[in-house]
């Protein structure tokens, strides 16, 4: 169906290489089938039929048109793409091929190429199949000259691109779903040199791209941890795959937290490991969580045993504390018996103590009620009243707690009364207990803060970070070391916070201790209660 | 509580009530005894009510002791007693239980609860929601304070 006189230029990149090789001359741009022997070792005649097979053979549309836009050739590939069988086209307008709102684009092509004009980029434009539908092509349109240059008609090679569209418009959706992803997606060479870095990445370690890409993976991870990156690369050269692995990252302004990464290998066509991605969640949050709950489930297995252990303890302390009183009752009070007995006593005292504050008897003490904070001080205070006054201690009260609070009573007065012990013993030479109650207004929830503070002999910074560790004291046989613990388990267990700060520095000694307890009282389940 | 455990303290029940109904008769026979506050003191640890019986007969008290609620209730309506002194957590009738009977039988008692152990709130609550409140204290008690609180009034 190829016009044999017309000389075709195709453009050398549409060319089947196999198909052409010893057959054409192939020049940069376009090329030019030329009947000249000396090109193509051929004869003439031969020549020309060979090209209209080739022509014919050729995978892509090949179709040729006078200038008057009538179509003259039409190869097998136009027929396949078009629909069209070349009996039905050849010899019609190309305006059947052009949807009606391109004509004009058409119009303007014929006449550059009619003016001599070529065209020599890729045009992108959509045609119409004999079925009525549209699809993308991309054309090149050259001019036929003939034997004295003049422009015959034009050529145009149409390639169907409606497919490589499809995988454009993917690779979009995937670039704009691989940015909008929460998690950070970083794709590295095999020397961790990070590729490609998304907006999550961005969000998630505060570098940007353009701070990212070219520079080394190891800038995101911890000193101590660079070790991890070797096992990485050599488990990701082996072609393995890194799942949900929970490790420590740093943020760019030196924060770190928690992620969760998973890589994998990028491979290329040939199954070679040419790179990684890497997929990283903080979850910070979520180990955050996870501590709280294994930390409540603990609080609440001990309270669990400290109810049934409590029980087995206390009555016959109750009734020990009874024998050895009457057996007092019934001794000579100035004999060594009475005074082994009084030792018991005073032992047996110790033993009640520790099995109070550790055994929880105040934690299911009643129900929680509204109280005033200050009223629970004062009746602490009572306790303590002739202490205090041994001591020669100061107070100095400054409540303005106005709002009741939802407080387990019995809970809260074994806080404060752990915490004033504690001060009164700090100062066994004098000095001002101070304590302040207030309400606190903040975007993490209202409530009340109570400070203690006391001038005593003070934690050294030693000790200060293991005050609130169970079974942790300064005071010898004399401390149980659950004081501080037990104070901090039932703060918390509240949904409230205790801080300690002090100062052992000479003439500026003192501890201050903080309580806040939020209005909001905790979730069920959440903390220590079944 | 598991019927075991109910059973098994009913027999220890039933083996000292003997001792226990002698003792209001003795009690009641002896005139210098009117005189003096009466309390009522239960638990169903024996060694526990008895030895407190004792210590507050010294104190100047006169004791009834009783081993489970029931007993508790059938000695109270003819010992008519100025306290009770009560355990929590026991078979057949808890301490709450018995403290509402008592309340309702002699208004005028005065009526104290102990306890060793945590997990007494739901009984605690169950009095309140029936609108009785009741003063509680912590096992072990040392015997002065027990005295003190008793004379408190």
């Amino acid at each position: 169906m190829l016009h044999p006189n017309l000389q075709v230029g195709v453009p050398s990149q549409f060319l089947n290489r196999e198909l052409l090789s010893g057959v054409g001359c192939l020049e940069s741009g376009t090329t030019r089938f030329s009947t000249h022997p000396s090109c193509t070792g051929l004869k003439p005649e031969l020549d020309r039929s060979h090209l209209a097979a080739i022509v014919e053979s050729f995978d892509v549309p090949i179709i040729s048109k006078d200038i008057s836009g009538t179509i003259t050739s039409w190869n097998k590939a136009a027929v396949r793409v078009f629909g069209y069988g070349a009996d039905e086209i050849v010899g019609q307008s190309v305006l059947r091929l052009i949807p009606p709102e391109l004509r004009a684009e058409e119009e303007l092509i014929m006449q550059k190429l009619r003016a001599g004009e070529r065209i020599d980029h890729h045009f992108e434009t959509v045609r119409i199949k004999k079925s009525g539908e549209k699809f993308s092509v991309s054309e090149l349109i050259s001019p036929i000259i003939d034997e004295e240059g003049n422009v015959i008609g034009v050529s145009r090679i149409t390639r169907d691109m409606s497919d490589l569209k499809q995988i454009d418009d993917s690779r979009f959706r995937l670039a704009a779903i691989v940015d909008s992803a929460d998690d950070a997606i970083i794709s590295k060479d095999l020397n961790g040199i990070v590729r490609t870095w998304n907006e999550g990445a961005h969000r998630m370690f505060g570098y940007t791209p353009e701070e990212m890409v070219g520079q080394s993976i190891l800038k995101l991870i911890p000193p101590e941890l660079q070790h991890e990156e070797d096992e990485i690369l050599r488990k990701l050269r082996a072609g393995e795959r890194v799942d949900h692995y929970e490790t420590i990252r740093v943020k760019k302004d030196g924060q770190r937290f928690e992620v969760s990464v998973t890589i994998s290998p990028i491979k290329d066509e040939t199954g070679r490991v040419i790179g990684a991605s890497k997929i990283a969640r903080d979850i910070s949050d979520r180990k955050r969580v996870e501590r709280l709950l294994v930390q409540s489930e603990k609080l609440a297995a001990t309270g669990r045993m400290a109810a049934a252990i409590a029980h087995e303890i206390n009555n016959p302390l109750e009734s020990l504390l009874n024998l050895i009183y009457l057996a007092r009752q019934n001794i000579d009070k100035a004999g060594k018996a009475h005074r082994y007995l009084l030792t018991a006593e005073e032992e047996l005292e110790r033993v009640a103590h520790i099995a109070r504050q550790t055994l929880g008897y105040y934690r299911d003490d009643g129900s929680p009620t509204e109280v005033h904070l200050h009223d629970l001080i004062e009746n602490v205070l009572t306790v303590y009243n002739s202490k205090l006054l041994a001591a020669d201690i100061t107070l100095d009260r400054r409540f303005n707690d106005l709002q009741k609070i939802v407080v387990s009573k019995g809970e809260m007065l074994q806080v404060f009364s752990n915490i004033i012990a504690n001060s009164i013993e700090a100062m066994h030479e004098g000095g001002t207990l101070c304590i302040s109650i207030r309400k606190i207004i903040s975007s993490a929830g209202d409530g009340i803060q109570l400070v203690v503070q006391d001038n005593g002999v003070g934690i050294s910074q030693d000790h200060l970070p293991k005050v609130f560790e169970p079974f942790f004291t300064t005071k010898g046989n004399l401390g149980t070391g659950i004081g501080l613990w037990v104070a901090r388990q039932l703060v918390e267990g509240r949904g409230g916070r205790i801080s300690i700060a002090s100062s052992t520095e000479k003439g500026k000694s003192g501890t201050t201790v903080t309580i806040f307890i939020p209005f909001a009282t905790p979730a069920p389940g959440i903390i220590g209660q079944e | 509580m598991s019927q075991i455990e109910v059973g098994s303290i009913y027999v220890a029940d039933e083996f000292f009530r003997p001792k226990t109904e002698s003792a209001w008769r003795e009690a009641k026979s002896d005139k210098t005894q009117q005189n003096r506050p009466r309390v009522l003191v239960v638990d169903d640890q024996k060694l526990i009510v008895d030895t407190i019986a004792e210590i507050l007969e010294g104190a100047g008290f006169h004791v009834m002791p009783a081993y489970d609620g029931w007993t508790a209730l059938e000695v109270a309506s003819r010992f008519r007693p100025d306290f009770l002194l009560s355990d929590v957590l026991m078979p057949r009738m808890n301490g709450m239980e018995l403290a509402i009977a008592i309340r309702k039988m002699h208004p005028g008692a005065r009526i104290l609860l102990f306890s060793g152990q945590a997990g007494i709130s739901e009984i605690l609550h169950e009095g309140k929601r029936q609108g009785f409140e009741f003063e509680l204290v912590a096992k072990p008690i040392h015997p002065l304070k027990l005295i003190e609180l008793l004379k408190e009034k």
